[in-house]
């Protein structure tokens, strides 16, 4: 056997993962502790670019991905597929953001942590999904956990856009993106069926509207997104699209693939490194917010749900939801994208940090809870169910 | 174990002052026309060692006249009711305050954001500001947050100063030996280039239970005193940015500016001077 076979299979099991991310992030908590003064040097240089620019990339794919849900076959597809999972979004906002003040309350820097609460109400898309597919397998469970952090996601990227401006904002800004929606849909009207005119004129324009109109740059893309002719179909949540599809949004994902990859990389590697002694209150609180308050929230809303005649999608039990309201507790990445922009540098944000790269226990926590609870793979051979 | 190394750094602080070496022996000269200001950190606990040092800032106030006393975050612990700045503040320090000292406060992060509009704080309701006594502009910063809006404020601050001294305040230390909290380092990394370019002599930062002075960096003075009401012994570590420590009991500091000289004490809450010493400014 060639070694680039094990070579291909890692690149393409980096790929599936995300695994970019991660790997970013130690590198640059290890390069954090050897040489803080270089690190932090090196990530302000290249701050902007990755976090303003580079990071529009990463959320128009993640929107694309949104997009492809709320078609036929999509998770997002129906309302009655959506009503349980909005509960249960919002339901575990609710928990994540109350657990929080009443964390902080019980001493005296409310006031400082307090504007921080969107950083607990963060999911972490792609990790959470990967870890809720590798306990389920193919389950129902899998785009219920997905429209749960769709929908959560959704909302956070209304709150961060809205309540992090970035600068003053300015009318230019107003006139700006509705000159972007705009050619947008005139783009779409004009049956256009290339991607980069809705990239580089709507995009660049969007980009401009929210730079210049004091708003985050990175979610750029975001409006102009859904004016992208997409299949008819979803191919599934961050799936390989069939060679056959040609439809515009799936030959951006294509052919801007790698260089996501690459700015997840460096988004890890720019905002990840902390130094550990940094670890304060605000750690715990948004640790304590995350995997207590967000999964009882979760847990407490698809309740209320269900004794309002809501229904949770088949074959998921009560122990699925615990183990789902877990998995779906990881904030990670998104949640280090809310805290640069609700915090500025200092001690403060580190804190914060530090409590949004331990989030990823939820993992952890949910693998444990599947074992102890016998469900996903761990259930009994004779008692999995799969759809 | 602690004990004994109090005794030691006891014994090193007499054995300076009895030979007059630098750093521990330096009077305040007490000139006519000097700025005069004390210096506080982490004070606002309530407690007993807080009204200690206040009692002792206004004994020291009654041989050198200060009138301006700068307070560097932390200004008050726990619940901050309308109670809480009478016990916290304005009993500790009430013959400051009656002989009219200006207290000029940067806030912390146990501070409640909204203390910047306490009057006696002298914020103007602002996060960030700057005021200047003679020849001397301080500039004082939130480091809770040091977001792009306020470095641009810092930056046209600084580069409009055509004051003599400029010395910057702040919570959280850009270097610092402490065990607990250690340097701000990516502070530093935005913060210190502000300040060489525009000819920062002096920083003094708080947030370290403990007093230090530390050896200059790049040209720069920086000084830790975090100590005016709080205090973590022992908590210094040895390092080779130390020039001197003090963190067996509170302290705070009095500083001079005289002309191109800048004379400060750190004075322990029994009055022991713990450490002093001067400053020359390079003529701009």
């Amino acid at each position: 056997m060639s070694a680039a076979t094990p070579l291909k299979r890692a690149g393409r099991f980096a790929i599936d993962y995300y695994a970019a991310l991660p790997v970013g992030v130690v590198a640059a908590l290890i390069w954090a502790q050897a040489d803080a003064e270089s690190y932090f040097r090196f990530s302000h240089a290249a701050s902007f670019a990755v976090n303003e620019v580079g990071m529009a990339l990463f959320l128009a794919v993640m929107t694309k991905e949104v997009v492809e849900a709320l078609s036929t076959g999509g998770a997002l597809h129906s309302w009655r597929r959506r009503s349980m999972a909005i509960v249960a979004a919002v339901g575990g906002m609710i928990g994540a953001a109350l657990t929080y003040f009443a964390y902080l309350e019980m001493g005296d820097e409310l006031s400082v942590l307090g504007p921080g609460w969107p950083v607990t109400t963060a999911v972490d898309l792609a990790f959470t999904y990967f870890v809720v597919k590798g306990i389920f397998g193919r389950h129902s469970a899998v785009s219920f956990v997905l429209l749960l952090a769709i929908v959560t996601d959704a909302i956070e990227f209304l709150i961060v856009a809205l309540r992090y401006p970035v600068a003053d904002v300015h009318v230019t800004g107003v006139i700006l993106m509705a000159a972007a929606v705009l050619v947008a849909i005139a783009l779409r009207k004009s049956r256009v069926r290339h991607a980069w005119p809705y990239i580089a004129i709507a995009g660049g324009l969007s980009w401009a509207a929210l730079f210049w109109g004091g708003l985050h740059p990175a979610f750029a893309l975001v409006p102009v997104m859904p004016f992208v002719p997409h299949a008819p179909h979803d191919y599934g949540f961050l799936a390989e699209a069939p060679p056959e599809a040609h439809d515009p949004l799936t030959e951006f994902e294509r052919k801007w693939r790698y260089a996501v990859h690459i700015v997840v990389f460096l988004f890890g590697l720019v905002n990840a490194g902390v130094l550990l002694q940094g670890f304060g209150t605000g750690s715990w609180a948004v640790l304590t917010a995350t995997l207590g308050g967000r999964p009882l929230g979760i847990v407490l809303a698809v309740a209320a749900g269900c004794a309002a005649g809501l229904h949770l999608p088949a074959r998921i039990r009560w122990r699925d939801v615990v183990v789902i309201a877990f998995a779906a507790s990881i904030g990670f990445s998104f949640a280090l994208l809310v805290a640069t922009q609700a915090f500025g540098i200092g001690p403060v944000l580190v804190e914060v940090k530090i409590g949004a790269l331990l989030s990823l226990s939820g993992a952890v926590v949910a693998l444990i809870l599947a074992a102890v609870l016998k469900v996903g793979r761990f259930a009994p051979k004779n008692a999995q169910v799969h759809t | 174990m602690r004990r004994s190394a109090a005794i030691l750094l006891a014994l090193v602080v007499s054995a300076g002052q009895l030979l007059g070496q630098p750093g521990q022996g330096q009077r305040l000269p007490n000139a006519a026309n000097s700025v005069k200001l004390a210096v506080i950190g982490d004070n606002g606990t309530g407690d007993r060692p807080q009204y200690e040092v206040g009692a002792q800032m206004a004994r020291s106030r009654a041989a050198f006249p200060f009138d301006t006393v700068i307070m560097l975050g932390d200004n008050m612990y726990g619940s901050q009711e309308p109670a809480d700045f009478v016990k916290k503040f304005e009993q500790p320090y009430k013959a400051l305050l009656d002989a009219g000292v200006q207290f000029f406060a940067t806030l912390g992060n146990h501070d409640n954001q909204l203390n910047r509009y306490y009057k006696p704080y002298n914020m103007g309701g602002e996060r960030y500001y700057s005021f200047a006594k003679r020849n001397v502009r301080f500039f004082v910063l939130d480091t809770d947050s040091l977001d792009p809006k306020q470095l641009a404020w810092l930056e046209d601050a600084l580069q409009g100063s055509t004051d003599e001294w400029k010395i910057c305040y702040f919570h959280h230390p850009l270097y610092s030996d402490g065990g607990t909290h250690g340097s701000a380092v990516e502070l530093r990394v935005v913060l210190e280039p502000l300040f060489l370019k525009y000819g920062v002599q002096v920083v003094f930062a708080g947030h370290e239970h403990f007093y230090e002075r530390l050896t200059p960096q790049k040209g720069i003075y920086y000084f830790i005193s975090g100590a005016a009401g709080q205090l973590r012994r022992g908590d210094v570590r040895r390092s080779e940015f130390k020039a001197a420590a003090f963190d067996q009991d509170q302290s705070f500091m009095l500083v001079e500016i005289s002309g191109l000289d800048l004379y400060f004490q750190a004075i322990s809450r029994m009055g022991q001077v713990v450490d002093s010493g001067a400053i020359r400014r390079g003529r701009s």
